[in-house]
């Protein structure tokens, strides 16, 4: 959808009228994915879904409602239930009226080309990646995903446009492309992915000749004893215990309650002298939307910096609490009960490469990626999860062979404070972060393969 | 508007699609918040669509759009073709389909009081006295509470003739009290975490003492925060149904899904050790460990008359006196366990996302003897109760959970509330070590609603019911034991 269509949509739903403000927000594109398994297309899904939301404020209350039908009639049925719904509300006594025009800087991430791959494409260079498991005997399953828009997965969409009946108005376009393949062997796997706004940065090929790698040396695993081990995670690995972390810790609101590690230590040593950790869509690896959900512009964030807690991420609610403004961060339709989150975390790392960390490990464990993280203590930032596709042995700076996958239960702030060394940065769902080089990573039981 | 399903059916067969199925949904959902005396959020949304479904040349396309004017109807089924195409580029053997009647029917859940008629003050003023209630209790940081209401309506119609019209009522909420002192975070919810819900109407929400809960939730957290932490080492454990029920969703039912046994999940959720080899040869449990998969359960979320590509709902055992005995199957993969009809366990979270297989409901059946009597029975043990966080690896063997409360029990008796306690085991392990599951009077069934699986993701809910049950020798501690 261009600006001037979803302009025009939202012009519609958020006219302004007599005792009442309306902030319209339309979300979605189209959102392709082909999947394979057992070195075949399995299924191949198009997806085209337009939403919009609008939201009635009348002094202290608020409503909301939520629709796909963008005909004159579907917008002004919208309003009428979101109005009915504010007039309905309890007062809220702390809500805000809507934001004034906003600026905002401009990011370019709409790529024509990614925007039209379509099914042929992504069989293309699926095709290659199998061709290249079948030539190594393994088998390759994975996916090749094209979207144009604003549909996340797990049919989330994220903010398109957003207008308000105060005058503001803004609108990002952005396309991505992400490949994923998981090599199997038996109960031995490798995975890699790759992911870009552009279509043409993704080599199938090649993605898949790094899974098959994993596989092949994953086979053989060996049961090691549980216990504190030196540990070198993959950017990948990284990427999923910062996303829970930020997710349990960076928002201002679980700081304001107390249930961040960062409530009450603004200003404090909470890491090592080697974290820096931003949000950040400005990052060219990230290039994300300019704007938050509430139309306020997206500030980059330092949140800690050289392992001194500096702040969380606001939207306008949480912000006019602490007098301050906000940092553009709202990413859910207000009100929610989660708050303000970041949606591009970075966490700046060195110049090396991982293989440059395990040269520099005398005996621990490489791990490739983690799987189904869940929170232990929020506190703490402790997760459990599993390592997968790639647990090996490390000897004097050397992968040797696999080792049977290991359950963890590892504090993250913990972590920050025992790293020791960062490779460079790449992005890895969603996260900008590097490998890292971890000392007493806590490895609490083994499973069966 | 049924017209244009027609339309997409009749489009996709001219376009040379082997089969097509199409359903036209609407969705209409509402959702209310109440936290800390303030509305934390109130949408009522309604989402419509149309998704087309096809079999091009033996290989599998989809495409859904919400532009739901005859012309777009009809590219859309014609793009499903297109995406079919593509999809035989690359495939080893064409899907071929277990048999299935082309069912002609209605079929609408019960719902005795239509929670979207119910006025909106009425379900507000509920959330707000129950948020009064929590936050009443001294020490209480935080308190949310919680409504949602989901009605969903599909047309069915395939090209083998079947036209199915189905409606789905769901009614659900729920409540967490949150405390926050020294550096700790304790939290209390009722009935369950992520909430209770049940495919009813109104009356559900009316059929369940919110308010009169409260208070024993509201101090519960507070307690926790002087509670004694929950010691580390081999106990034998107790779980409270609505933990067990969540137990069973992650180490029963997604193992025994089919597609993730044959790799068609391998890249993401993971596949099974229930490989087929193990059906009707593995000892999955003890002999108190009787598993069966039920999509005609009275009220359950996976409840329905004909799953998302037509098949007739069914009950059937997964797990019979401990042993393994059956998947949750689909069409396309009936015959590879020498099915000839597909278990029904297809479903989609809208229309705009490809059906798949989900695990219906799947309940551990009743033993016999009250919760009391299995306290009596147990000398020296650890009740946990209510979920609090899950992980499992992707073949579905390591398990941790962590309950939001427990406590000791010495002779019979529960003597001390426990904080932070947390279970680790391997699957078969564990529910071999079953020696004790209660009776009907302790069975409920419990929802589960937030239940991720596919690329792209999807959501589905079900119903797990179960009784407390007693487990042997559990270890006891993970995230606390150093």
């Amino acid at each position: 959808m261009t600006r001037e269509e979803a302009r025009a949509i939202l012009q519609k739903a958020a006219a302004a009228e007599d005792g009442r403000e309306v902030e319209a927000t339309l979300g979605g594109g189209r959102s392709e994915l082909t999947r394979f398994a057992n070195n075949e297309i399995t299924q191949n899904v198009s997806e085209r879904r337009y939403v919009l939301s609008v939201r009635v404020v009348r002094g202290r209350r608020t409503g909301r409602a939520t629709g796909n039908d963008l005909s004159p009639d579907g917008i002004a049925r919208l309003v009428r239930r979101a109005d009915d719904a504010a007039r309905l509300s309890p007062e809220s006594p702390d809500l805000l009226p809507l934001p004034k025009a906003q600026k905002y800087r401009e990011v370019d991430s709409a790529d024509a080309e990614t925007a039209s791959f379509g099914p042929d494409g992504r069989a293309r260079e699926v095709g290659r990646a199998v061709g290249r498991c079948k030539d190594a005997g393994i088998v390759g399953a994975g996916i090749y995903e094209t979207a144009s828009g604003t549909i996340g997965d797990y049919g989330v969409i994220s903010t398109l446009a957003i207008a308000n009946s105060n005058g503001l108005f803004a609108y990002h376009d952005s396309t991505d492309a992400r490949f994923s393949i998981s090599a199997l062997d038996g109960m031995a796997s490798g995975w890699a992915s790759a992911e870009s706004h552009e279509s043409r940065d993704i080599d199938g090929d090649a993605v898949a000749a790094r899974a098959v790698e994993k596989a092949l040396r994953s086979r053989g695993a060996e049961r090691r004893e549980p216990g504190a081990y030196t540990v070198v995670l993959e950017p990948a690995a990284v990427s999923d215990l910062l996303t829970d972390t930020a997710w349990l810790s960076f928002g201002a609101l679980p700081v304001q309650e107390g249930r961040s590690f960062l409530s009450g230590r603004i200003g404090q040593k909470v890491a090592g002298d080697n974290i820096t950790i931003r949000d950040d869509p400005y990052h060219p690896l990230h290039k994300g939307a300019p704007f938050d959900a509430e139309g306020m512009p997206t500030v980059p964030v330092t949140i800690i910096e050289r392992g001194v807690a500096k702040g969380p991420v606001y939207d306008r609610q949480t912000a006019a609490k602490e007098g301050k403004e906000s940092t553009g961060h709202s990413l859910l339709p207000y009100p929610n009960p989660y708050g303000p989150l970041t949606g591009h975390l970075v966490l700046e790392g060195g110049e090396g490469t991982v293989e440059e960390l395990i040269a520099r490990v005398d005996r621990g464990l490489l791990v490739t990626r983690v799987w189904y993280t869940n929170v232990v203590d929020p506190m703490t930032a402790t997760l459990t999860g599993m390592t997968r596709d790639g647990l090996f042995a490390i000897e004097g700076g050397k992968l040797r062979g696999a080792v049977r996958n290991f359950r963890f239960n590892q504090s993250v702030v913990q972590m920050l404070n025992g790293v020791e060394a960062l490779s460079a940065p790449v992005r890895v769902g969603g996260v900008v972060c590097p490998g890292l080089l971890v000392r007493g990573f806590h490895m609490s039981s083994v499973t069966e393969f | 508007m049924n017209g244009l399903a027609r339309e997409a059916l009749d489009t996709a067969v001219a376009r040379g699609a082997g089969y097509a199925d199409v359903r036209l949904l609407e969705t209409l959902r509402e959702d209310l918040i109440v936290k800390d005396g303030r509305l934390g959020g109130l949408d009522q949304s309604e989402s419509r669509g149309i998704g087309v479904r096809v079999l091009v040349d033996g290989a599998w396309g989809y495409a859904a759009t919400d532009d739901l004017t005859r012309d777009a109807v009809q590219a859309c089924a014609a793009y499903a073709v297109a995406v079919g195409r593509a999809s035989a580029r690359v495939l080893e053997a064409p899907v071929r389909l277990a048999p299935e009647p082309a069912h002609r029917a209605v079929w609408t859940s019960p719902c005795a009081i239509d929670p979207f008629a119910v006025p909106l003050e009425r379900k507000l003023d509920l959330l707000l006295r129950i948020d009064a209630a929590l936050r009443g209790v001294k020490g209480v940081t935080i308190a949310e509470s919680f409504l949602t209401f989901i009605r969903r309506r599909q047309r069915f119609l395939s090209s083998e003739g079947a036209d199915i019209d189905q409606t789905l009522t769901r009614s659900g909420g729920g409540y967490a009290a949150t405390a926050v002192a020294g550096g700790e975070v304790q939290r209390r919810s009722f009935p369950q975490a992520e909430g209770h819900h049940q495919t009813m109407g109104y009356e559900f929400i009316e059929s369940v003492p919110w308010v009169e809960e409260a208070p024993r939730v509201g101090e519960e957290a507070v307690a926790l925060l002087k509670a004694d932490q929950c010691p580390a080492g081999e106990f034998d454990v107790v779980l409270e149904g609505s933990q067990l029920a969540l137990q069973i969703h992650e180490s029963v039912g997604h193992p025994a899904e089919l597609d993730r046994v044959l790799g068609l999940e391998a890249n993401y959720a993971g596949t099974s050790f229930l490989t087929l080899d193990k059906m009707g040869s593995l000892q999955f449990g003890s002999r108190h460990v009787n598993l069966v998969a039920d999509a005609t359960l009275p009220h359950g979320l996976a409840t329905f008359g004909f799953d998302d590509e037509g098949v007739e709902a069914q009950r059937w055992p997964i797990v019979r006196d401990g042993m393994f005995e059956g998947y949750l199957t689909s069409r396309e993969l009936a015959h590879r366990v020498g099915d000839a009809r597909s278990r029904g366990c297809v479903r989609s979270d809208g229309w705009n996302h490809i059906p798949m297989i989900r695990m219906v409901n799947l309940s551990l059946m009743p033993g016999a003897g009250t919760f009391d009597d299995l306290l009596a029975d147990t000398d020296h043990g650890i009740y946990m109760a209510t979920n609090r966080s899950w992980s499992i690896d992707q073949l579905r063997y390591n398990f941790q959970f962590k309950t939001e409360i427990a406590w000791e029990i010495r002779k019979g008796k529960r003597v001390r509330m426990l904080k932070n306690p947390t279970y680790q085991g391997i699957t078969t392990q564990f529910w071999n070590s079953c020696d004790f599951v209660c009776g009907p009077e302790a069975w409920r069934p419990w929802g589960v609603v937030n239940c991720g699986k596919g690329q792209p993701g999807q959501v589905a809910d079900m119903t797990h019911g179960a009784a407390p049950a007693r487990f042997r020798k559990l270890q006891v501690g993970a995230g606390y034991d150093d």
